[in-house]
């Protein structure tokens, strides 16, 4: 229920940069998700929305109103914390019925509230436990239904699954995003796991050294990296880097012994040179002609294989093997790799930049 | 911004109050210390000082006593905290109480009670001749550096045993997976740790050394510190020297001061956020190792509340006049009832007065050196170094020196008494309710401030609660220690002011033990009560009364 516009914002730490002059805006009711490694300032950037980290430079705006200096209390967030931030020496029900009592609703409304928020995370049992008598997980959950029971307008949420097994966390990330979708809350979602990213979030933002590399549907960030350190952080992809050749017209490379692609119509007209062809090991195929390879090992993981294979070039390249093959695929074991090249994408080998044609140089 | 208005106005007001009712009289003290008895201006006092081997050897004293005093408590107080906090020990709170006893036991009667079973004709000593064993009196610094080390462990026990049952139990199990042996994870991980709070119960032992000077006045015999010989020159009726009272007072003060600098300095990197979640559990000793973990922590503990029992038990005994006989009688409390009433009235309404002071301005005060850091907070967290470092004796003096003549003459009255002790004590308070606060992770109350509370209120409902057991605890302490306050009231009383433990210094001088024990038992009562009431109202957090 808020739209969210950050204008050329900047924060630093007693000198050091860590968010730098970052612009985004963020639509009403979308699942908008933070994703970069450990120490990019994701958590940063979450705090300065919620008003709890001063402000260097630039606007937030919530629905084109400034709100730098309203207090975080009038912001009407819940947020979810990375170190949860339980009150100690309240219950599991008191703890989410706490944003409850300020907010003037019948006790007997908001009992029926908590409770029901405390069972879509699955702590119903425990609501009369002390946060000191939780496992990690239990108390992120506890957190979680503390920022959802209110209906905020906004919800900040910093690693809210962190602790959570594998089969939890897919289905904590189904409640929050029902509940999100329910109540078309605006929501800033910061995790380092991609895959949840991709799951749940509307759009993404990539993020590193506090500067945004992408932002992006996870479709587009996944089909159309703008950078190498983004088509790096979301999925695998093999780099193999080449020369790339102008000749009559066309733009050619030769990705090795005699596998020469045309990529004219993909990349910018006025890219040459050393270039990096990102490949997607989906993009990659065992097959009976194509690029020379020896394998060098396979690990079964159920559905599929991830198989390992080196060019004769010396580039390692990861494809998936989905044909349920009785026999293992053997070390040294020679085979020819067949490359969709509709799904490769092009960054100079420089600056790591995307090269395709359409990108922003 | 009604609420910056409000700190402002705060701030503004304490150092008002830290003006008046510390940098007047400390200043006044500096100022008298240059002037001879004539008020010329004059550093005689200093070179007298320098020059008088009388001085030198006080000096010396007051040095070997702090350091064999700080010595004794650490090494009690930190066998005893490590005990009980990480083995199982049957009857631990017992245990905790006895360390409490010996706190609040109240001033000389420790020395006065060694001197019953140890001294000249001591009951102990009496008892081990018959049997052969000859043994020396107490007298002298051994006996003064005994006393020091069982009547002040109980501050390195407290703040130790604290810090250690705050350590983050998983920071040790993770020592203990990276392979450490359970010695190398103590010296590494909990050492580093509990090191704060050692060096602050440590400073605390040897500050209250320093200060001390009715131990070394019963026991020493002779034995001067620079405490004994500021009182000497100021109380003597006959050639009382003012001037090099206030001298010797400079000196005891910087005296102080470098040791809290020194504190400060060796503990400065020592900062770490406390854990209420993940504490350490006990490990049940099995064997000798048992044994000597109970031996060694009884041990302590009942020797430290030995001047405890002795004082209960002689303030029953029978006398006739000031001398003791044979069999039990409640004459000493029958003396006490029909003649010091008011002295213990005096004792219970200054200590009350000063007490409410205390927890509301260091409550206030704590909030705001902790909470509201910057330039100026900085600043008054180092003012309130000056009463922590400050005798009572000193201040005693300085109040005289400060409040005899000009704008605001307090001498005499029971006011003056009550600002004293409300001074010395403020900033324990400040402190305690600084560190706890800064112990309380800020991201609880940004959780609530997220829910919608404004900040202040989400201070007072969030962190409120998690610090008033140790405010209260605090609170608690400080009425111990107001109601057991000597040094400075001693200076300051008149007829009409006397306090309990002023009563009980001059009946021990006259050699009326049997009303000295009693008032001494009356005392520990009311001190035991108030570390009962605060056990109570805090209904199962025991471990922050201290
Ligand atoms: N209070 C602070 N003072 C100084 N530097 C800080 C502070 N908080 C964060 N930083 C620094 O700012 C950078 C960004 O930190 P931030 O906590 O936003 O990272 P993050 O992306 O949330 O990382 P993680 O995924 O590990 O939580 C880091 O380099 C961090 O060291
Ligand atoms: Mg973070």
């Amino acid at each position: 229920m808020t739209r969210i516009a950050l204008q050329a914002l900047r924060k630093e730490y007693a000198g050091q940069v860590a968010i730098l002059d970052l612009t985004l805006e963020i639509a009403d009711g979308e699942f908008f998700t933070l994703l970069g490694p450990s120490g990019c300032g994701k958590t940063t950037l979450l705090r300065m929305i919620a008003g709890f980290n001063s402000i260097e430079a630039g606007t937030i705006s919530f629905d084109g109103t400034v709100i730098n200096d309203r207090p975080a209390s009038e912001r009407n967030i819940g947020m979810v914390f990375q170190n949860y931030a339980l009150f100690p020496q309240m219950t599991a029900a008191k703890n989410v019925g706490f944003g409850l009592q300020t907010r003037k609703i019948a006790r007997a409304e908001a009992e029926r509230r908590v409770a029901e928020a405390l069972e879509s995370v699955r702590m119903g049992h425990l609501k009369d436990r002390l946060p000191g008598q939780m496992s990690g997980g239990q108390q992120q959950r506890v957190a979680l239904a503390r920022a959802l029971v209110i209906q905020p307008a906004l919800l900040l949420m910093d690693e809210p699954l962190s602790n959570l097994d594998a089969k939890l966390r897919v289905e904590m990330r189904d409640t929050i995003r029902q509940a999100q979708r329910d109540a078309g809350i605006t929501t800033v979602y910061v995790t380092h796991d991609q895959e949840e990213a991709m799951a749940v979030s509307d759009r993404i933002a990539v993020m590193n050294l506090g500067v945004v590399q992408q932002v992006g549907t996870p479709a587009e960030i996944y089909r159309r990296p703008a950078n190498r350190f983004v088509a790096e952080f979301i999925g695998k992809t093999n780099l193999l880097e080449r020369d790339l050749v102008r000749q009559d017209g066309r733009a050619l490379i030769d990705l090795g012994n005699g596998q020469i692609i045309d990529v004219t119509d993909m990349i910018n007209p006025s890219a040459s040179g050393r270039v990096q062809v990102s490949v997607r090991p989906e993009a990659v195929k065992a097959a009976s002609t194509g690029l020379a390879a020896e394998v060098v090992d396979e690990t079964f993981l159920g559905s599929h294989s991830q198989v390992r294979a080196q060019l004769v070039s010396g580039d390692i390249v990861e494809f998936l093997e989905f044909s349920q093959r009785s026999v293992l695929w053997q070390r040294g074991e020679k085979v020819f790799l067949h490359v969709d090249t509709n799904l490769l994408t092009f960054f100079d080998a420089a600056s790591g930049m995307s090269i395709m044609a359409g990108a922003a140089v | 911004m009604p609420r910056l208005n409000f700190w402002t106005v705060v701030m503004i007001l304490t150092w008002l109050m830290l003006f008046v009712l510390l940098f007047i009289p400390v200043g006044s003290v500096l100022t008298a210390s240059f002037y001879d008895q004539q008020g010329n201006v004059t550093i005689a006092n200093y070179l007298k000082f320098l020059s008088e081997p009388r001085f030198h050897q006080a000096f010396f004293n007051t040095l070997v006593v702090g350091f064999g005093g700080l010595f004794g408590a650490l090494l009690l107080g930190s066998i005893m905290a490590f005990c009980v906090s990480r083995f199982v020990i049957r009857g631990g709170k017992f245990v905790s109480l006895l360390a409490i006893l010996a706190l609040v036991s109240p001033p000389f009667i420790g020395a006065y009670s060694w001197i019953v079973l140890f001294g000249a004709g001591g009951v102990v000593r009496g008892f081990l001749r018959d049997m052969g064993i000859n043994m020396p009196p107490i007298y002298g610094v051994g006996g003064i550096l005994i006393v020091f080390s069982l009547k002040f462990y109980p501050y390195v026990y407290l703040m130790v045993s604290g810090a250690l049952s705050n350590v983050n139990r998983s920071l040790e199990e993770a020592a203990e997976g990276l392979g450490l042996t359970p010695w190398q994870r103590t010296m590494k991980i909990s050492f580093p740790m509990v090191f704060p709070a050692l060096t602050a119960g440590g400073l605390l032992a040897l500050i209250q050394a320093i200060a001390d000077f009715g131990t070394p006045r019963l026991l020493g015999r002779g034995y001067n510190v620079l405490a004994t010989e500021a009182f000497t020159l100021y109380s003597a009726e006959v050639g009382s020297n003012m001037s090099m009272a206030t001298t010797i007072s400079v000196v005891l003060i910087l005296v102080s001061m470098v040791f809290v600098m020194l504190q400060r300095y060796v503990s400065r990197r020592n900062v770490y956020h406390g854990n209420m979640i993940n504490k350490p559990i006990r490990i049940q000793l099995k064997g000798w190792r048992n044994v000597l973990a109970h031996f060694a922590v009884y041990f302590i503990g009942l020797c430290g509340a030995l001047p405890v029992i002795i004082s209960v038990i002689y303030s029953f005994r029978k006398t006739s006049g000031p001398v003791f006989q044979d069999g039990f009688a409640l004459q000493s409390y029958e003396r006490i009832l029909f003649g010091l009433g008011d002295v213990v009235r005096n004792s219970l309404t200054f200590s009350m007065a000063a007490v409410a002071l205390i927890v509301i301005v260091g409550t206030v005060v704590g909030v705001l050196v902790a909470r509201r850091t910057n330039f100026n907070t900085a600043l008054l967290d180092g003012a309130f170094m000056v009463p922590y470092v400050m005798p009572g004796i000193v201040i005693g003096i300085a109040f005289i020196a400060a409040f005899n003549t000009g704008p605001i003459v307090l001498t005499g009255t029971a006011t003056i008494i009550i600002l004293s002790i409300f001074i010395r004590r403020l900033p324990y308070t400040v402190r305690t309710t600084a560190s706890s606060l800064r112990q309380i992770s800020p991201s609880m109350e940004e959780a609530a401030i997220s829910l919608g509370y404004s900040p202040f209120q989400a201070f007072l409902r969030i962190t409120v609660p998690l610090i008033v057991p140790g405010i209260i605890a605090g609170g608690m302490l400080s009425f111990v220690t107001a109601i057991n306050e000597l040094s400075s009231s001693l200076v300051l009383y008149v007829g009409s002011t006397m306090t309990m433990p002023v009563r009980i210094y001059l009946l021990i001088l006259d050699g009326d033990f049997g009303v000295a024990a009693a008032l001494s038992t009356i005392l520990l009562l009311l001190s035991g009560c108030a570390v009962y009431i605060a056990f109570r109202f805090m209904g199962r957090n025991e471990q922050a009364l201290l």
